[in-house]
């Protein structure tokens, strides 16, 4: 129970702040009418409610889990097999989210219709699901993370040279777009789970993160190259 | 009075069935070839499953519903409002509270500040997230407002994020480059995103589905640079105490 009231008061603290600075613009600045700022005050019981509920079950579900999951992976000794994880994890997560959709619709628009929907959610997985499998050879291997990111937003530099411009901002959306609040907490709690067991000399030093800005770049990079391929 | 409470709530559950069903498919899996946890564990597993699935169907309700309409009739007003440059501070103050109500910037503040032993606290990383995407939010009002290019904002602001690497400690870089994709949650892009349409619905020479493009990537840049920087603050704290290895 001790555990329901503190998430109870995590909600409140999180939902508080949005809707007082709305309501104060409401009623300093722009007066909307009165059913208008009805509709968003039912809109926040709902995001309180879902809040209230998504932490109770992440904290439940997918938070211990992608942790034990990742403290097993190294334990069985099978490189392909950490990797492969990454790779299948990767592409089913970003293929299943939502505003991966919305994006691609939007590139849809830009393209003309030059590139179509399945193709870049396809690519888009793709990329994610390459940098989640390198991202975890490089805790395999203790690589520093900064070669990585150095490395990777390289990439994505010398790519924008040959991008058309309409492509870029759609690229370094998708970036942030693939991660959603399911995938997070999974891939987060993975990579914790999987650093605890192969630094286990060097305790909380947080070296367990890293890999949800690393997979943040695949998908950047997908979509720069199907720039290029569609010029 | 018309109010919309359930309208389109079919359309969010297959969203977030979408979006929970490879995750159970993958522990399923997991559970049968590796993991073999017993009955109540998976029991209290698949209970977590099914508060995930209701609690993310009702915030994503919320938004769309609540969050989402007013936002883009606020962004209209605000846009036609005499004192347009005030579009800058407010969408500051809006992309901090929002902050403070994503999901997924919760669960990663707790858990930094449990993986890290209380060395970055959860409230630090709230402020510092925060303080981040309140920026990109007025970044982006200013962008509407100018007509600036997307390229001025993002190419700086890799190349900031680039350079202050060489100064910042792994733990923080490697949080830094997590948190850019950790902020860009349903709440801060569904509902700022809609205020900036609105706003750009109304400004002259602004196309709203143009402007929209780049506001995520900048939500994603600049808590970047927000925690990096206040890496260097706490290295220049701690001195040259070891806490940490050097990168």
């Amino acid at each position: 129970m001790e555990n329901v009231k503190s998430t109870f008061k995590e909600v409140a603290s999180a939902i508080l702040p949005v809707t007082i600075v709305v309501i104060l613009l409401q009623v300093l600045i722009i007066r909307l009418p009165l059913e208008a700022l009805l509709q968003f005050l039912i809109g926040v019981i709902f995001v309180g409610t879902g809040f209230f509920l998504f932490l109770l079950g992440v904290n439940a579900g997918l938070l211990p889990i992608g942790e034990l999951i990742g403290k097993k992976l190294p334990l069985t000794r099978k490189p392909w097999l950490i990797i492969g994880t990454g790779l299948v994890l990767g592409l089913a997560v970003t293929i299943a989210e939502p505003d991966v959709r919305v994006l691609a619709n939007q590139i849809d628009e830009v393209s003309g219709g030059g590139i179509s929907r399945n193709i870049l959610i396809l690519s888009v997985s793709i990329g994610l699901a390459i940098f989640v499998a390198l991202a975890m050879v490089r805790t395999l291997f203790s690589i520093p993370i900064h070669y990585m990111l150095i490395g990777g937003y390289s990439v994505v530099f010398l790519l924008s040279f040959f991008v058309p411009e309409a492509f870029i901002p759609i690229s370094f959306d998708a970036g942030g777009v693939t991660t959603g609040p399911m995938a997070v907490p999974f891939i987060l709690a993975l990579g914790i789970g999987v650093a605890s067991v192969l630094r286990s000399d060097k305790p909380s030093s947080g070296e367990g993160f890293g890999l949800i800005g690393l997979a943040s770049i695949g998908p950047i990079i997908a979509v720069m190259l199907l720039g290029v391929l569609y010029r | 009075m018309n109010l919309h409470i359930f309208q389109g709530f079919g359309e969010v559950l297959i969203e977030v069935t979408m979006a929970l069903l490879p995750l159970v498919v993958f522990f399923s899996v997991f559970q049968l070839f590796m993991l073999k946890l017993p009955k109540e564990r998976v029991l209290q597993t698949g209970l977590g499953f099914v508060l995930t699935f209701f609690g993310l169907a009702f915030f994503l309700q919320g938004v769309h519903i609540g969050f989402m309409p007013f936002g883009e009739l606020m962004g209209a007003e605000l846009g036609d409002w005499q004192y347009r440059w005030a579009i800058i501070p407010i969408g500051f103050v809006l992309g901090f509270v929002a902050t403070f109500a994503e999901p997924a910037v919760r669960i990663m503040n707790e858990e930094v500040d449990r993986e890290t032993g209380g060395y970055i606290s959860s409230q630090v990383m709230l402020y510092t997230l925060s303080t981040g995407v309140g920026l990109s939010i007025a970044l982006s009002m200013l962008r509407i407002l100018t007509g600036w290019s997307i390229w001025y904002f993002i190419l700086p602001g890799y190349l900031i994020a680039l350079i202050l690497i060489f100064f910042s400690t792994r733990t923080f870089i490697a949080i830094a480059f997590d948190s850019g994709g950790v902020a860009t949650g349903p709440m801060t892009v569904t509902f700022i995103v809609s205020v900036a349409v609105g706003i750009a619905s109304v400004t002259e020479g602004r196309d709203p589905l143009v402007d929209g493009f780049g506001m995520i990537a900048l939500v994603a840049l600049t808590p970047i640079i927000a925690v990096l920087v206040v890496g260097l603050l706490f290295n220049r704290k701690a001195g040259n105490q070891n806490h940490e290895s050097e990168s």
